[in-house]
């Protein structure tokens, strides 16, 4: 990646951060809900996955930009943009991804689905880590090589989620399909559990109040592919997670997941930023 | 980003932004058919008896719903008012019913992420919302 191009990837951050993230916003990372963005708002966020890999391997931060934006209440169209920096390993541009979900059903259902579709065009650099497929531990060669390696992925998911007494219950069924290699089709996993701390609004303007914070736990993983299942191979993780709304639009997110396999890495903790802006419409 | 990467993403974008504009509705129509279950249309508001939490109603309303609603609740061109007759008509039971469950095709959303207190508090704020005289209704109501 040129320096020319990590001065504009962290200008674009850095006008994030100026610009401040969503209130919708859930603690995920990984799991999707069945909410989608309000019709006319176009969501901002900036996060980053650092990893913590076995084996001496080099650390690593992927840092991300995310435009979400409500097309109808049935329809969210997102597109991200991503990069890499190691310790030791070198940095680079790794790609873009074009996602959407569709809320088929009208209203609140016991369960709700959400069809999703993306289009990856990456390269094996990625490390994201927006979901885990297949199996085998991540390439751990300098990145400048495996940018060499392009993936033109297209992406399903089947999105369930649901509200039981106040917790968020989600379930993704992922499956992938590297349109540039013979990989088979890949499957991976994600499910989270969360709830809002606070049940009462109080009248005043609070940032620290109970609230605010949404806490609760997901856990991904890959789950082989039609070539393979390699089940000592697979990466897992869980994670505990927490968002804050710190204000009416914007929200943090953190989280901190822990390798449960041999092929996991040690941690990976990822931070995210979010702000919510009306574009369309309203007062 | 090579040459041809380059011009599929700047497809990628534009094409979306073409169907998006398409798609996108900007004037809301009232939806006959989203009226809440009788069984649910019942409930009566928990708190309605706690005048005390009315100012965390009005705090939720403020960020979660002005946007679309406007901030005496007469609507704007993304979503209608709701201070019009026919939606202050309904049973608290029914506002809540539709704070919580959302109509996706008439781009409401659901809002039941937000703890069940918070969704009462908010139809106890819709009830402090003045009456509409009849001449600044924006829209039709929904």
């Amino acid at each position: 990646m040129s320096s020319f191009r990590v001065a504009c990837l962290c200008l674009s951050f850095t006008f994030v951060g100026v610009a401040g993230v969503s209130a919708q916003e859930g603690p995920y990372f990984v799991t999707y809900t069945h909410y989608l963005e309000e019709p006319g708002n176009l969501e901002i966020a900036l996060a980053n996955t650092s990893g913590v890999p076995k084996n001496n391997n080099s650390a690593y931060s992927a840092p991300w930009l995310e435009l979400e934006y409500g097309v109808t209440g049935w329809w969210t169209t997102e597109l991200y943009v991503e990069g890499v920096t190691t310790r030791r390993d070198g940095n680079g541009f790794t790609g873009w991804r074009w996602e959407n979900r569709f809320r088929p059903l009208r209203g609140e259902h016991r369960i709700n689905p959400v069809l999703y579709i993306e289009y990856e065009n990456i390269n094996e650099a990625s490390r994201i880590q927006k979901e885990i497929l297949g199996s085998g531990a991540i390439a751990y060669e300098p990145i400048a090589e495996l940018r060499q390696s392009p993936a033109h992925e297209l992406e399903g998911k089947l999105i369930l989620s649901s509200v039981v007494h106040g917790w968020n219950v989600s379930e993704n069924f992922i499956f992938e399909k590297n349109l540039s290699a013979a990989e088979g089709v890949e499957f991976g996993y994600a499910a989270g559990v969360s709830r809002a701390i606070g049940a009462l609004a109080s009248g005043t303007n609070c940032h620290l109040c109970a609230e605010n914070f949404v806490v609760g736990v997901e856990a991904y993983g890959g789950l082989g592919s039609t070539l393979a299942f390699a089940r000592v191979e697979q990466r897992h993780y869980v994670a505990p997670v927490v968002a804050w709304h710190v204000t009416d639009r914007s929200t943090i997110r953190a989280s901190v997941g822990v390798g449960l396999t041999e092929s996991s890495d040690h941690y990976l903790v990822r931070v995210g930023w979010s702000y919510e802006l009306p574009i369309r419409g309203g007062k | 980003m090579k040459k041809a990467e380059a011009r599929l993403f700047v497809t990628t974008v534009a094409l979306t932004a073409c169907i998006a504009s398409l798609v996108a509705q900007s004037v809301r129509e009232r939806d006959p058919a989203w009226t809440a279950p009788s069984k649910d249309a019942a409930k009566a508001n928990p708190l309605a008896d706690q005048s005390g939490v009315l100012a965390g109603g009005r705090k939720v309303y403020g960020q979660r719903c002005t946007t679309c609603h406007g901030d005496e609740g007469r609507g704007t061109d993304r979503a209608l008012s709701l201070v019009a007759a026919d939606v202050q008509a309904q049973t608290d039971g029914a506002l809540f019913w539709k704070i919580t469950s959302g109509n996706t095709h008439g781009g409401m959303p659901s809002f039941s992420f937000l703890p069940e207190a918070q969704r009462w508090q908010l139809v106890m704020h819709l009830r402090t919302l003045s009456p509409d005289d009849g001449s600044r209704i924006r829209a039709r109501n929904r």
